[in-house]
């Protein structure tokens, strides 16, 4: 360019002077020298930009780049020890500010220099590889300034010592931070990590590892947890204040590690305030905290989680298995609920409805709760307690139906599902049969439930139950209608029940009175006119009567049971009668007598008969009168029949006994079922598959499988293979 | 002494467009080496990049103090051809002018070498 340009009159005599003058280099340079030190001075007002740009880019035009660029770093050097020195001297706490003030003017003058140097950056900066003017600038100040043995360590120290004094509830100027850290962002990313975030984790590891030692000593854990969420939310509006954002998750990994991590399991199981008070005490927001803070360490969750279900089937242990608590299976039932509500809301409320807490809840209530074999027969007496109050209290169609959720919950952990299934059909035929469910709806709808949850062979015989009372209706209506006419004696109410059904016992049949025998002579000709074939058999330990009976001049109508209606019709004829002749006049089955005795006589208030002697209990030689002095002030009064209780132990052996009978044709058909399939297969898998079939009844017990295998191998169904005696293998 | 010619006209075509911030608002003037004044829009000027460190820059130079900057290497003939590439330019960019920029050769060397200078 250059020759060509010589050739052009007009800049020619310009160029030319130039060109000839040998101090050209010298007096450019003087004059920006002395322009960069206006600058520095704040006094460029005075300065023409056009003629420090043209000095400057006739410099560069002349080769003489490479001299320019040095004798600027130079001059910058200058300028900036000087400044140096400057904030060296500042005192205590104006130090930051007057580095703040200086590197504020030097980064303006800075941007003057470069906008007069544009030329070189543009031509002479790109082709020689340099650092562009600012971005040298910049170095320079941090290598001369911020990096200068009697500041660098300073200014680390200034800066740690007010955040620290801040940590300690001092106020700082939060503004001269920020600029500060801002500094040190803008002299590059490295500069800040290395000169300030470092040292300042550090500092941090070390102030949270002692606050949280002292924190541990004198706070109880709620408090530990409040103290560190609030540093938590401290440290973060730090950051989002006067740090860079990248700062934050590793501040915070400091204070989780430091406050949360080290201390985890002594703050879960700090006596008196830890998880396991929590948990009792139903704090919901210390729990909710705990939560919140423990998601952030790396296994917090997963601890909260074991400790709470230890300590859910620890409490539970004790509740299924307290002897005391046994006595009353409502309130069992009641209690289990109560705990189940309790730590549903624990886990709603503060865990955020975590599904791995629900889990965990449900796997502890699964195992405590089998851990008691009366539990089945518990929850189905408690439903029983629920279908029959229904009414009576004042609750509704809705609580009902939210009790029934609650309890089907329960139902759900059950093992033994079968079990529970023998006791409810044994309650609700007691229910049925009594006329005491409190509503047709509730009960099917608990039937619904059970339905949905195992299945339709499961209720199959529970609607039959419900079908046999509609048609007994039937056949008593039309029974009736024949009868038209002659209805002077006694009315009799049948219900026809299917056996298998139905959880009859084999009963020995009472002796009816004669009024009541010859009505049901009727019913029964009338019955068997109808039904060809079939066999008709009274189970008078089931059915109840209302009988009319007079004390002096009052009238009474008594509600009492068929045995009792027995016992009583005999006192129509004469006042006093021993035990023995009631015995052998109704043949009513020994244990049965001395309950229904026990409530005609023994009870406060409802004493129809007086027995001598007076006692609680009824033994062989006592003697019954007519106690004519009875009085109530109701009407009717209804003479506690036998309600259904929990078992007596031989009871509840014989329970579990038909349970176990119960259990070895499904094993069996599951066998065969799995074996039609499979044709081979070893032990182990059967037993293994067995399980996995009927575990929505039952947990069958691997002894009891083999003792089934072995009898279907007696009866043909199956062989033990010639060669691999493991091997079973399916005979068609 | 007045700028003529191009400018008038260009700068009332330029008064249709929206103006963008307070730095590109007003009017600049510059000075030819003969000492010729042009005055044209700031947002005009600022198409140099040159110019516009020239107004832009902190400190207060004393060409930001004054509105005007001096040319002291470029002749009137030059400078006018200048302004009227800076309008030129504009709206090129704004996609209004597509024909292209007419220059006299005789003058392009001149004009490359002002050009360079300005960073235009």
């Amino acid at each position: 360019m250059n020759p060509q340009r010589k050739r052009i009159p007009k800049i020619e005599p310009f160029k030319h002077r130039v060109e000839v003058d040998p101090k050209f280099f010298d007096k450019s340079w003087k004059k920006l020298d002395d322009a960069i030190r206006e600058i520095y001075n704040h006094n460029a007002s005075g300065l023409s930009f056009e003629e420090l740009y043209r000095t400057a880019y006739n410099m560069v035009l002349h080769k003489h780049g490479g001299r320019l660029y040095d004798k600027l770093a130079e001059n910058l050097k200058g300028h900036l020890r000087e400044m140096g020195k400057l904030v060296e001297a500042a005192q205590g706490g104006l130090f930051l500010e007057e580095l703040q003030r200086r590197w504020a003017d030097h980064i303006k003058a800075l941007q003057m220099i470069r906008d007069i140097l544009m030329y070189m950056d543009r031509t002479f900066i790109p082709s020689s590889k340099k650092t562009p003017v600012f971005e040298h600038g910049l170095e320079l100040w941090r290598d001369i300034v911020v990096r200068s043995p009697k500041i660098h360590g300073r200014l680390v120290d200034t800066l740690l010592e007010l955040i620290h004094r801040e940590r300690m509830g001092e106020m700082i100027n939060r503004g001269l931070m920020r600029n500060t850290t801002k500094m040190l962002m803008e002299l590059g990313s490295s500069v800040y990590q290395d000169d300030f975030e470092r040292p300042f984790l550090e500092v941090s590891a070390s102030f949270y590892s002692g606050e949280s030692q002292q924190c541990i000593e004198r706070c109880d854990c709620g408090e530990y947890l409040k103290n560190a969420e609030k540093r938590l939310a401290e440290e973060s509006e730090r950051v989002s204040l006067y740090m860079d954002a990248k700062t934050a998750d590793k501040i915070a990994n400091v204070v989780d590690k430091e406050m949360l991590s080290n201390h985890m399991q002594r703050l879960f199981l700090m006596e008196n305030s830890g998880l396991v008070n929590m948990l009792i005490n139903d704090k919901h927001e210390d729990l909710t905290r705990m939560y919140d803070l423990f998601k952030r360490v790396p296994d917090g969750h997963s601890t909260i989680r074991s400790l709470m279900a230890s300590h859910v089937k620890e409490t539970g242990k004790i509740l299924v298995t307290d002897p005391e608590r046994l006595r009353d299976p409502v309130d069992f039932v009641q209690r289990l609920l109560n705990e189940k509500d309790k730590y549903d809301e624990i886990v709603s409320v503060s865990f955020s409805n975590d599904k791995t807490f629900q889990n965990a809840l449900n796997a502890s209530f699964e195992h405590f709760i089998n851990l008691n074999n009366r539990s089945p027969e518990f929850i189905s007496l408690y439903v029983d307690d629920k279908l029959r109050k229904g009414v009576k209290g004042a609750a509704n169609e809705e609580d009902i139906e939210t009790v029934l959720d609650k309890v089907m919950m329960l139902f759900r952990y059950l093992q033994e599902k079968d079990v529970f299934e023998k006791y409810y059909k044994q309650h609700l035929a007691k229910r049925l049969l009594s006329g005491k469910t409190s509503s047709d709806e509730a009960e099917r709808n608990m039937l619904v439930k059970l339905k949905t949850e195992c299945g339709y062979q499961f209720t199959s015989k529970l609607e039959s139950m419900f079908t046999d009372l509609k048609t007994s209706q039937d056949t008593m209506q039309s029974f009736y209608a024949n009868l038209a006419g002659d209805s002077d004696g006694p009315t009799i109410s049948v219900q026809i029940l299917t056996t298998g059904s139905w959880p009859t016992q084999p009963c020995a049949t009472c002796n009816l009175p004669p009024e009541i025998l010859g009505v049901s002579e009727q019913f029964r000709a009338h019955y068997l006119g109808t039904h060809n074939g079939r066999r008709l058999t009274w189970q008078t330990n089931m059915g109840n009567a209302d009988i009319k009976a007079a004390f002096g001049d009052r009238k009474h109508e008594l509600n009492v049971s068929t045995y009792q209606m027995c016992v009583l019709m005999l006192f129509n004829s004469t006042d006093t009668l021993t035990y023995k002749e009631i015995e052998q006049n109704t043949a009513i089955p020994p244990v049965d007598l001395k309950r229904c005795l026990q409530s005609l006589a023994c009870v406060k208030g409802k004493n129809v008969l007086r027995k001598e002697p007076m006692s609680k209990d009824i033994s062989d030689s006592d003697a019954f009168h007519f106690n004519d002095k009875f009085s109530s002030k109701l009407v009717k009064v209804k003479i506690g029949t036998v309600v259904a209780q929990k078992e007596s132990e031989p009871e509840k052996q014989e329970t579990r006994h038909r349970v176990e009978e119960d259990r070895k044709p499904q094993i069996e058909a599951a066998i065969v079922r799995i074996m039609k399939s499979r044709r081979v297969l070893d032990h182990n898998s059967i037993v293994t598959e067995v399980t996995k079939q009927l575990q929505a009844r039952f947990l069958p017990n691997p002894v009891v499988i083999k003792k089934r295998i072995e009898s279907l191998i007696e009866r043909e169904f199956l062989e033990r293979d010639k060669v691999d005696r493991k091997l079973y293998r399916y005979l068609a | 002494m007045v700028g003529k010619g191009g400018e008038a006209a260009a700068s009332a075509q330029h008064k249709e467009e929206h103006e963008e911030d307070g730095d590109m608002v007003g009017v600049v003037k510059l000075i030819s080496a003969e000492g010729f004044e042009f005055v044209i829009d700031k947002k005009a000027a600022m198409v140099s990049n040159t110019l516009r460190n020239m107004l832009t820059s902190p400190g207060g130079f004393a060409e930001t103090r004054e509105g005007e900057v001096r040319f002291p290497e470029i002749s009137t003939a030059i400078l006018e051809k200048i302004c009227q590439y800076f309008y030129w330019s504009l709206h090129y960019a704004s996609g209004k002018e597509t024909a292209e920029f007419p220059i006299e050769p005789e003058i392009t060397l001149e004009l490359m070498m002002a050009a360079n200078y300005l960073d235009t």
